[in-house]
């Protein structure tokens, strides 16, 4: 009897657990707290386990910002960053924590916490934790120019990674190109590209989505010009892209990689992203 | 001590051996070999391109708190258990002395850790190997510190079992063992309590067992190499910890009525 009560009991969990996630949601963000705010402070928790805390610090940071990214409604990173310093603290030595810790700080929100001068700080950190690494400093110029729109700086810091035993031939030239041309679409593809190259999952994704961006603004421009080029012919602005279609200067209607019409003014004579678009970015 | 002597070690070593090895340390691996398992499956999804290091630092971990818990809890009833099962007057009626049997005891814990430890270095480099790492020799080094540690462990164990109840020498051992992780902290106490006299910082330093001396687990797991001289300085002084403290755990046991 009793064996036949406890086996009823066992079965009736699964099947509470499965109201109680119909009633709240399967993917209820969790809410996140972090009682100890520095990496001393848990180093001294953990001692002679520092690298495993770490580790799992580091699986919090990702987990965090993935759960923050995907399924909370207001999205907000305020761990983010002590989940990163405690974790680096912790093992100063984990150039993950570096490199990926500064993209999730550094991308706009809400694809990341907007914070770019904190990523270059957090990467500032990480060279000198790791003085001869140079991908580190490739991501520091990388991020001076990308995000702080510093080419000066940022080509002088490629520069030096350029200098260090193991770095890739073509960081020189991509360090040249930044002084030379500023701040020109075609540097800003090539680092991402290279980031994209050195990255994996979400990482890479969001590295060739900056790529598809800057492609569909290359697109936009040349339309752009497409229907100044009509205008100049025809003495007036075509009443929309289909226009340019008709007159067989378009084979089919463009979209951006995403499947997205791009967007057309009139009035100015413009196309640009559209704000529906994925791929659209604020200031373009 | 003679050949006889010896023989009498190993012989309740090799009881010991027997009894440990049998009773918990079955449960032990099979966690470790659960956690790995999972851990070797679940890294790759959710750490980005760290599979390797969380591996190893789990596994080292593992063999660590692991073989602490063991070292700590085993050891602290090895000779107490005897004393109150009352099992000790029929071993020491026999030609074996107090010493042979206290060293017996540490030698058998020792056997324990030491299969405990290969194991789970096995069950390590076989997960590492799953996840199609290159399997690195050098972590034998540094899992060769570890295990100096859990001798030492061991013998503070044994020790503090002959002068207290057990569960206070489990508490104090692993006091110990702590304090004994904080050794920098107590090295620059001076800069958080100044008024502290200079003697008794070093004392201290230098009398509680400096356990961050047998961890090479960060340099393990990065790669690093563990320089050959200063395994051998780490295996001098577990030699000279380890015969202290066995030194004054015997005599104490020697002296003890058990009665």
């Amino acid at each position: 009897m009793s064996r036949l009560a406890l086996l009823l009991l066992a079965l009736a969990v699964p099947l509470v657990q499965g109201r109680i996630d119909r009633v709240l949601g399967e993917f209820r963000a969790q809410h996140e707290a972090l009682y100890l705010w520095s990496g001393e402070q848990v180093r001294r928790v953990a001692p002679g386990l520092e690298g495993l805390a770490a580790d799992v610090y580091w699986l919090r940071t990702v987990q965090y910002f993935g759960g923050q990214r995907a399924f909370a409604g207001g999205k907000r990173f305020d761990l983010l960053q002590p989940l990163i310093e405690i974790t680096v603290t912790l093992d100063p030595r984990m150039e993950i924590a570096y490199r990926y810790g500064a993209i999730f700080t550094a991308e706009p929100s809400p694809i990341g916490a907007g914070r770019p001068r904190d990523a270059v700080a957090l990467l500032e950190r990480g060279v000198r934790a790791l003085p001869d690494n140079w991908a580190l400093r490739q991501d520091l110029g990388f991020y001076h120019f990308l995000f702080l729109k510093q080419p000066q700086e940022a080509s002088r810091i490629l520069f030096d990674a350029s200098e260090m035993p193991g770095a890739p031939y073509w960081l020189k030239s991509l360090a040249a190109s930044v002084l030379a041309k500023g701040g020109d679409r075609a540097t800003a593809r090539r680092m991402w590209s290279v980031i994209a190259e050195q990255s994996a999952g979400q990482i890479k994704s969001n590295a060739l989505l900056h790529v598809q961006v800057l492609d569909a603004l290359d697109e936009a421009d040349r339309l752009t010009k497409l229907v100044a080029e009509y205008a100049r012919r025809g003495g007036r602005n075509p009443t929309s892209l289909e226009d340019l279609r008709r007159a067989g200067w378009l084979g089919r209607m463009p979209l951006d990689q995403s499947g997205t019409p791009f967007e057309y003014d009139q009035r100015t004579g413009r196309v640009s992203v559209s704000r529906r678009s994925p791929l659209w970015r604020p200031g373009f | 001590m003679g050949t006889g002597g010896l023989s009498r070690v190993a012989a309740v070593a090799a009881n010991t051996f027997r009894e440990t090895v049998r009773e918990r340390v079955f449960y032990n691996l099979l966690i470790f070999a659960v956690l790995m398992t999972l851990s070797g499956l679940l890294m790759a999804r959710l750490s980005i391109r760290q599979q390797d290091k969380i591996i190893k630092d789990l596994g080292l971990a593992c063999i660590d708190v692991f073989g602490i818990v063991i070292a700590i809890f085993i050891g602290v009833g090895l000779v107490a258990k005897e004393l109150e099962r009352r099992s000790l007057h029929p071993l020491l009626a026999k030609p074996l002395t107090r010493d042979e049997f206290f060293l017996g005891k540490f030698a058998g814990l020792g056997m324990t850790l030491l299969v405990n430890v290969a194991v789970m270095t096995a069950g390590l480099y076989l997960t590492l190997w799953t996840v199609e790492s290159r399997p690195d020799p050098r972590m034998l080094k540094g899992i060769y510190a570890l295990y100096l540690g859990l001798l030492l462990i061991v013998s503070l164990a044994l020790l503090l079992s002959t002068l207290t109840s057990t569960t206070m020498a489990a508490l104090v051992t692993l006091c110990l063992v702590v304090a004994g992780r904080f050794s920098d902290v107590i090295r620059n106490m001076r800069v958080v309590a100044p008024a502290v006299p200079d003697w008794l910082v070093q004392a201290l330093y230098y009398a509680i067992p400096n356990f961050r001396n047998f961890d090479f687990k960060d340099r393990i797991a990065y790669g690093d190499p563990v320089p050959l001289a200063a395994l051998g300085w780490v295996t001098l002084y577990a030699a000279v910890y380890i015969g202290i403290v066995l030194g004054v755990g015997a005599r104490v046991f020697r002296s003890k009525d058990l009665v």
